[in-house]
């Protein structure tokens, strides 16, 4: 058990044994606390930059595929499961835990809203909740939003108002957003809204 | 000395990899920008003059400024809500308020859906919303909102009159 010389002897195998089995495990919690759930990263658009990009990536505002997939958002605050529509190309694909939509990604509905609710991330999404709106952006004729292509999700409203240049909820899990593509409008204190554009 | 050397080599390995799985998992992606307010689309100023239009209104002010005011105070995140147009520039409309004033917050639409689409999204923001009962027939003017309801066939905003708002 100890060294001639007096030093404890350093016994690596049972260490080793102890790491091989406990790294698998430890992947295999963070990939499955949520029954089945999966970060899928299946067939993400890149993210365009500016009106141009947007167009000919999603379409024109307001057309069909904006609206084309559907889920329900928990909104923690309300206990509302709201019903959200966006675009085609942002989710809908058949997963584990999403039924076939007719999608073609796994972005929104899998992947960022798994994640929330995988890393317990859900009690700070609330009142309210909303994508689609064919609308022009506020204080525009001529503008419009990016919630017309259903390419944007504002979370927490109440909570986050249009000119708060700080998150007060957001802020927990605006990163899940982030790593997979989105901008998020603090940086032009608009807290509650997350949009898959850049430079727009 | 050599097996003790590979094994600390192992050990690193095994930690770093798992780390680094985790870490591809969460983290990455691409560095956002902050957006370029000169770059975007441009909507036609389309005031439906000659067109029976539906009306959201959203409040009847005496003057442009107390109009104005509410307005501003209507927050629907970066979302376009109402506009404030003069009620003379609509026929019908005077008709149809029960409130004395000369200014109205509104929206106007061609159809139905556009219309019940934008009181849906007001009044969950908790803001008042109400369809006039009757079209009103729009004499151009100020830009009231049209061209904001997506066009029955999906194929992108509704820029042109449909039988309904025909007179």
């Amino acid at each position: 058990m100890f060294h001639p010389s007096g030093r404890r002897r350093w016994r690596p195998l049972p260490i080793l044994m102890l790491i091989a089995l406990l790294a698998p495990l430890a992947l295999g919690w963070h990939w499955a606390k949520l029954t089945g759930w999966r970060d899928r990263h299946i067939n993400y658009p890149s993210t365009p930059s500016g009106y141009t990009q947007i167009v000919n990536r999603f379409g024109e505002p307001c057309n069909s595929n904006a609206t084309a997939v559907w889920m329900r958002w928990n909104e923690a605050d309300t206990g509302t499961s709201r019903l959200i529509y966006f675009h085609r190309k942002l989710g809908g694909y058949p997963t584990e835990v999403v039924t076939n939509k007719g999608g073609r990604s796994t972005n929104l509905d899998n992947d960022v809203y798994g994640h929330i609710q995988n890393d317990h991330l859900g009690q700070y999404t609330k009142y309210l909740v909303s994508t689609y709106a064919c609308r022009l952006q506020r204080g525009s004729t001529s503008k419009w939003s990016t919630h017309a292509w259903g390419i944007a999700i504002d979370i927490s409203s109440k909570y986050e108002p249009l000119g708060q240049c700080y998150s007060t909820t957001n802020k927990y899990f605006a990163q899940r957003f982030k790593s997979h593509g989105w901008l998020w409008g603090l940086s032009f204190c608009d807290p509650m809204h997350f949009q898959y554009a850049y430079d727009y | 000395m050599k097996g003790k050397l590979l094994i600390v080599v192992s050990l690193a390995v095994v930690a770093l990899g798992s780390a680094g799985l985790v870490a591809g998992a969460t983290l990455g992606g691409p560095r956002p920008q902050a957006p370029d307010p000169r770059i975007g689309p441009t909507a036609p100023l389309d005031t439906g003059a000659g067109e029976m239009l539906l009306v959201v209104l959203g409040g009847v002010y005496p003057t442009r400024e107390d109009a104005s005011a509410a307005n501003d105070s209507m927050v629907l995140g970066d979302l376009q809500g109402y506009y404030v147009v003069p009620i003379a520039q609509f026929q019908g409309f005077r008709e149809q308020i029960a409130n004395p004033g000369e200014f109205a917050l509104v929206s106007v639409f061609r159809t139905e859906e556009g219309a019940q689409e934008f009181v849906d999204l007001v009044t969950t923001y908790g803001y008042p919303a109400e369809i006039l009962g009757e079209r009103v027939r729009s004499l151009g003017g100020l830009y009231a909102g049209l061209g904001q309801e997506a066009h029955p066939e999906g194929s992108g905003p509704l820029l042109e009159p449909v039988p309904e708002s025909l007179p």
